[in-house]
This record gives structure tokens, C-alpha cells and sequence, in this order.
């Protein structure tokens, strides 16, 4: 491939688990650089998250951490430091973007926050992605992932027909998933402006609006419409005339979605195994498909496409979501230990020396352990 | 409102394709990437079938004729209806497609294999990776979120998988096409060559749903919908329901904020105990919730710092204050429809949102 999209754009990120990490790691997938900023006294969750073992450098294997963080560099430096504080002011005069998802006001009590990085550097594009947004009576409420199922209005339409609403869950905490495929490209929009007008920008992402976007249609009808009332539909949907997932004789369960409406569909499935009835629908044209899991996911060399790749180190990582020019995504660098690239990235962008390396070191503004007990 | 001049995506001349006869699934997918591009300031024209794209007859319907998907998806456009089964009607769209910067289309449609050499940066929606040559494979939203391992998460494990509720599927590749389609962009506008872009809604679906894998790689066990065994679990309270969600360190604060001797026992001390008590925990958590209102046990709960998440509807949504003080639902001025109440895109731009306007009617 040509010259990637974002070459030549430098990040820093304070993004942390999944909405935050994964907004810059996409950018870093379009050939952004990414310095990742994290500290000794405070960790990317997912380090802690995906604890494998309590041995010496834990903090460094995680798979979560490694899922979301590959291309990246990693740099450790104190926020609650006046000097780490001032360090990271430098840095921003190197970057062209800052992605965050601390809780509203963290970076700007650390001298950190918008106001204060695009006064010295107004090209400057700041994502700050949270829970509610930055403004509003709820900006300082805390949530975590499936929260947001609920109050963006998910949970509503999903469940047993006539039953109680149900969430996404922790295993898959939906809403923290969607908001990076968003932001990612309003960032580039807002880089590219930036690029024309040498004026960055501040730009406020609600998680809980980017969830309950997705059901926008459902609440525009509901404006036309007080009476348009939904409750858990199961698995069946507004103008198909039949969808559920049937069991196979096999016990396994296929998704299976009719344009007429088919009463022996349950009794066709019961008596074939799964693979016989799938074969049998698609070749009747009907859209069917089986209820895979995890480990089916990783044996399906084909259906991952280019969602799953490996690092250097053999670990699997997470991929793209799309393809560029028919490819899939080179792991240049496997997700970086706590500080690994604190050194050389202030070499490189702020020319520091020796002496000045050691002294930050020796104050604890910089560091590769976590100051954090045992977790 | 600002001149749509001013809107960051002016200077961008986008097509979208919609042929006739491709899965509605695919047509979503497509319509919401076209639409957050339209809604940000580009000239987004999309090319009907003489009929009409099919989503202007899907529901949710309004009362008064029309589609809430349709206008919802269509917001910021214009239209052109052209037969793409003629030569006249291809024509026509090659000369479009040459003016524009990026073509929106689908792989199944009959116009995919010249929109792929065209011009414009080529980004195509389509419904399985490459990998799997599947192209005229029967598809839909529920046969993705089933094959993408989602609905393997969702629900009792001696029940069947549920999907998620809306157009999950459609949607998540929508918003993934956007940021693809403003990558070709930058690109163009650095002066360099835009790679095409190819979206599949079962890559999506896998991606969104990477926890599956990741899980399964680790411990060798598939991660799988838990129900009733699950830490996150909902409870019903006076006037609705509430999901009960704490993290590890947030335990503390929900056991005081509860108050219910019942929790103090050591057993529930850690995250491995309340698992494997996971039914007592919650015998002792309901009572709590039964006799307050979602209002309350939010305003309780915050207090405390503990992320319990009361369910609300859509219609309730449109009463939420904290939607309300940031404007993020637009009123829409409709020729036919009266005013629309609907979310803008979710993002403000130094304060900024961007107001939709109303989906185009189908001319010809």
C-alpha cells in the first residue's frame, strides 16, 4: 500500500479500556503514531482486568491489554506530578491529537485539559469521550459498559418475548465497543479540518448518545408517536415475517430468518443436525446461520477475515474491522510494557539527555512498575 | 445554524448506491455511513431504484406514511432515482461517480464491478469477508449477529441466544464505513492515493464481539451468555427495571449503599464468592430496588458512585434531561411529516452539533 492515510499524525493517549484505548488504536492501524501515557500509580484497567498471574511484570500480559494496545508506544509518566505534568505539556506540542475517556475534569485539575494544551498548541485535536458527555446534569455520572445498554434504551428491545429487558453483559459490554468505530472517523474529519485552517478542535463524544444513536429510528417513530411502544421482542423483527433461532437435533442453534411465515421450521431443525439444516436453507435461499462461539471464532479461519491477527510474540491481538486496499493489518509492535518507550520518545521529541532521563526516573515521574499494591 | 458551508465535510461530493434487490441488512449498513457524512456537510447524492429504496416502505412507519428508518437514515441527502438495469441509467451514474470523491455501494449489487475501477474512492458494504466467497450467500441482521458469536452472549444458557435490540449488525458497519470513508478522505486531501475500502458486516460483528475470542484464546473455554448466573443481572424496581452493574472496586460502595446485613457476610467479600453465590447475592440485593423508582436509585446510587443503570424506552428518551441540556435531539421541519424529534450525530464539535436536515422525497 501506498503512503497510509494518517501518516505524518502523531496521538497522545490518555485512553484507557476499551472506548478510549481502542479510539487510538485505530488510528495507529492508519498509520498514526500513538504514544500511549499511562503512570506507575495509575494503570490502564485492562492491565489489571486481565491479570494472568501474580509473577513479576503481571502487569505486561494481559490479553485484554494486549487486544486493544498493539502499534502503539508506551510511555509511563505521573499526572499528579507537577513535573510529569509539565513533561506532558511538551509532548503536546508535538502531537496533533489527544484522545482521553478519564472521568469530566481529571485532565483539566492536572493542568492537562483542553484549554490548557491548545494554548500551546492550537492545531490541536482533543476527543474526550465519557460516559454522558461534557456538559449536562449527568457529566459527572460513572458507568461501565453495560450501564449504557440500559439507559441508551438497548436493554428495552432486548430479551425473552414478554419478559423482563436484558443487557449485553460483562463479557461483552456492548456499548464500550461501538463508540471508537465513530469517533475514529470524526477524529480524522476534525484532522483534516485542522490541516486546512491550522485551527484544531474540542470534540465532546457521549457514549450513551452513540448507543442510543443506534436506535434512532425507533425514537424519531416514538416522537411522530406516543403510542409507539416496544417491550423485548425476542429475536423476531419489525416487518420480517418470521426470525428465531431454532434448535438442531445436535442441540446446537441456528439463526434462521423467513420472508413468509414457515410453522415447521422448529420440527426441521429438531430433526437435522445443525450443519444438515444449514446446508438445506441456503440452498432455498433463506437466510440462515449458526449461533457460533468464541472457540468456533477461532477456528474459523475465513469468517474471522482480518479481525484477528498475531503479534511478533505469537499473541493474538485484535485486528480491523474493514479492509484498505484488500489488506489486513501488519503488527509493526507488539502492545508496549508499562514504560517502555518512555525514554525514547522523549529522546526523540523533546531531546532530552541522559542526566535529564535519569533525574525523572529517580523523582518517580517516570517508571516501568506500578506503584499500586496488590490488586 | 451555521452555513452549511461551513460544516467540515463541505468540500466532499460522496454517491451512494442503492440498487435494487440487496439484503436490507447491507442497504442500513450503507444509508448510516452516507448519512453521518450528509449530516456533517457533504453533498451526499443517493442513487434509487425507480421504485424507491426499500427502506422507504420498512418499518417503524409513521402514522402519517412514511418510514422512521427511511427518514432517519436519510437525513442531509439528496436523491436521484435512475434504472440501473438500463444502459441510460448506468451511464448516467459513471458520469456522477466521476465527479465524486468516494461511491457508497454494496458487493451484491449489479453495478459493483465497475463502481470498484472507478474514480472515486471505491467503499463497499458487503456481508462476509473475502475469505469466505460468499457474495450471493443468503444474508440478514440476525443470521450476522449469530455467526459474529453475539447472540452466543445474550440470554438464559438452557434457552435459546437472543439478538440484540435494533439493527446492531447494519449499524456497527455503518459507523465503521464512516471512519473508512473519512480515511479515503484524508488521504485524498494529503494528496495521496485513497485505498478502497471494504466493510463486512460479519467482520464487524467479530470485532465488536472480540472479547469472545480473546476469552476463548486465554482459558479455552467459549464465554457464553450466563442468565441468571450472571454478575450483571436486572432488577425489577417500582416503576420499571434497573441493571445492576459494579465493577470489582465498586463493591464496597454497592453493599453500603444496599444496606442489607445479609451482604456483610464474608462469603460475599469477593468477586469469586458472590459468584458462586450468585442467587442468595441477589435474593439479598432485590428488596432494595422493589419499593424505589428508577429516579431514586440512580440519584442514590451516583451518590455513591456505583454505575446501576435504570432501562429506559425510546419514548422515554425523548423526555431524558440530560439529552435535553445537550441538545442532542434535533427538532426536524418536515414538508409532509410535521416536526421530527430525532438523535443528531453524537458528537459536539467545540460545541457544536449538527442539525439534520429532512430526508429527500424520491424524484426522478
Amino acid at each position: 500500500m501506498s503512503e497510509r492515510p494518517l501518516a505524518g499524525v502523531r496521538v497522545l493517549d490518555f485512553g484507557l479500556l476499551t472506548a478510549g484505548a481502542n479510539t487510538s488504536a485505530m488510528l495507529a492501524d492508519l498509520g498514526a503514531d500513538v504514544i500511549k501515557i499511562e503512570s506507575g500509580a495509575y494503570l490502564d484497567p485492562f492491565r489489571v482486568i486481565g491479570k494472568i498471574d501474580s509473577d513479576e511484570g503481571w502487569w505486561n500480559r494481559s490479553p485484554q491489554f494486549r487486544f486493544t494496545n498493539r502499534n502503539k508506544r508506551g510511555l509511563a509518566l505521573n499526572l499528579k506530578d507537577p513535573e510529569g505534568q509539565r513533561v506532558i505539556r511538551e509532548l503536546a506540542v508535538h502531537c496533533d491529537v489527544v484522545v482521553e475517556n478519564f472521568r469530566r475534569g481529571v485532565l483539566d485539575r492536572a493542568g492537562l485539559g483542553y484549554k490548557q494544551l491548545s494554548a500551546v498548541n492550537p492545531r490541536l485535536v482533543f476527543a474526550a469521550i465519557s460516559s454522558q458527555g461534557d456538559t449536562g446534569p449527568e457529566r459527572m455520572n460513572v458507568s461501565f459498559g453495560s450501564t449504557l445498554d440500559a439507559t441508551s434504551g438497548i436493554a428495552s428491545l432486548t430479551g425473552y418475548e414478554g419478559e423482563e429487558p436484558r443487557i449485553s453483559g460483562m463479557d461483552v459490554n456492548y456499548p464500550d465497543q461501538i463508540v471508537s468505530l465513530f469517533a475514529t472517523g470524526i477524529v480524522i474529519a476534525a484532522v483534516t479540518e485542522a490541516r486546512r485552517t491550522g485551527q484544531g478542535a474540542f470534540l465532546d463524544f457521549s457514549q450513551r448518545e452513540v448507543a442510543s444513536f443506534t436506535l434512532g429510528e425507533e425514537i424519531l417513530a416514538a416522537s411522530a408517536d406516543p403510542d409507539h411502544r416496544l417491550s423485548p421482542r425476542g429475536n423476531t423483527e419489525a416487518g420480517v415475517a418470521q426470525q428465531d433461532a431454532y434448535q438442531c437435533a445436535d442441540g446446537k442453534w441456528l439463526a434462521v430468518t423467513l420472508d413468509t411465515h414457515d410453522p415447521s421450521m422448529a420440527a426441521f431443525c429438531a430433526g437435522k443436525d445443525r450443519d444438515t439444516a444449514l446446508k438445506a436453507l441456503l440452498a432455498k435461499g433463506i437466510a440462515a446461520a449458526p449461533c457460533l462461539d468464541g472457540k468456533d471464532l477461532l477456528r474459523d479461519i475465513a469468517l474471522q477475515g482480518v479481525t484477528l491477527v498475531r503479534d511478533e510474540k505469537g499473541g493474538l491481538v485484535k485486528g480491523l474491522p474493514y479492509r484498505l486496499d484488500g489488506t489486513g493489518l501488519a503488527i509493526e509492535r507488539p502492545a508496549p510494557d508499562l514504560g517502555q518507550h518512555t525514554d525514547e520518545v522523549l529522546r526523540e521529541l523533546l531531546g532530552y539527555d541522559d542526566a535529564r532521563l535519569k533525574q525523572l526516573n529517580d523523582s518517580g515521574v517516570t517508571s516501568t512498575t506500578p506503584t499500586i499494591g496488590e490488586v | 445554524m451555521t452555513e452549511a458551508s461551513s460544516l467540515p465535510l463541505a468540500r466532499f461530493t460522496i454517491v451512494e448506491v442503492n440498487d435494487a434487490k440487496v439484503p436490507l441488512c447491507l442497504r442500513l449498513a450503507t444509508s448510516l455511513a452516507a448519512k453521518i457524512a450528509a449530516d456533517l456537510g457533504a453533498d451526499v447524492l443517493k442513487i434509487e431504484p425507480p421504485e424507491g429504496d426499500p427502506v422507504r416502505r420498512a418499518p417503524p412507519l409513521l402514522s402519517q406514511g412514511g418510514s422512521a428508518l427511511f427518514e432517519f437514515l436519510n437525513t442531509s441527502k439528496r436523491s436521484l432515482a435512475l434504472d440501473l438495469a438500463r444502459e441510460s441509467g448506468r451511464t448516467t451514474l459513471a458520469s456522477l461517480v466521476d465527479k465524486a470523491d468516494v461511491v457508497l455501494f454494496e458487493e451484491p449489487a449489479s453495478v459493483a464491478t465497475s463502481l470498484r475501477q472507478a474514480k472515486a474512492t471505491p467503499v463497499e458494504i458487503a456481508a462476509f469477508p473475502l475469505e469466505m466467497d460468499a457474495a450471493q450467500r443468503p444474508v440478514s441482521e440476525l443470521a450476522i449477529q449469530a455467526l459474529g458469536g453475539l447472540m452466543h452472549m445474550v440470554g438464559e444458557p438452557a434457552r435459546k441466544p437472543l439478538k440484540l435490540g435494533g439493527h446492531q449488525a447494519s449499524y456497527a458497519a455503518g459507523l465503521t464505513a464512516f471512519t473508512g470513508l473519512m480515511a479515503a478522505l484524508a488521504a485524498r486531501d494529503a494528496g495521496h492515493r485513497a485505498p478502497s475500502v471494504r466493510v463486512s458486516l460479519a467482520e464487524v460483528m467479530q470485532w465488536v464481539n472480540w472479547k469472545a475470542a480473546s476469552g476463548a484464546a486465554a482459558s479455552g473455554i467459549s464465554p457464553g451468555r450466563e442468565g441468571r448466573n450472571s454478575e450483571f443481572q436486572i432488577l425489577p424496581c417500582r416503576d420499571g427495571h434497573v441493571a445492576v452493574v459494579y465493577t470489582v472496586t465498586q463493591w464496597p460502595a454497592t453493599r453500603t449503599l444496599i444496606g442489607d446485613a445479609r451482604l456483610d457476610d464474608p462469603k460475599f467479600s469477593a468477586r469469586a464468592g458472590r459468584r458462586q453465590n450468585i442467587a442468595e447475592l441477589y435474593a439479598a440485593l432485590a428488596p432494595w430496588f422493589a419499593d424505589k423508582t428508577r429516579e431514586e436509585i440512580q440519584k442514590a446510587a451516583q451518590a455513591r458512585g456505583v454505575p446501576f443503570g435504570p432501562i429506559f424506552s425510546p419514548a422515554e428518551l425523548l423526555q431524558t434531561e440530560q439529552y435535553m441540556a445537550r441538545g442532542f435531539l434535533a427538532d426536524m421541519a418536515h414538508s409532509t411529516q410535521g416536526t421530527l424529534r430525532l438523535p443528531q450525530l453524537p458528537v459536539q464539535w467545540n460545541g457544536r452539533s449538527f442539525a439534520p436536515r429532512p430526508a429527500p422525497e424520491l424524484a426522478a
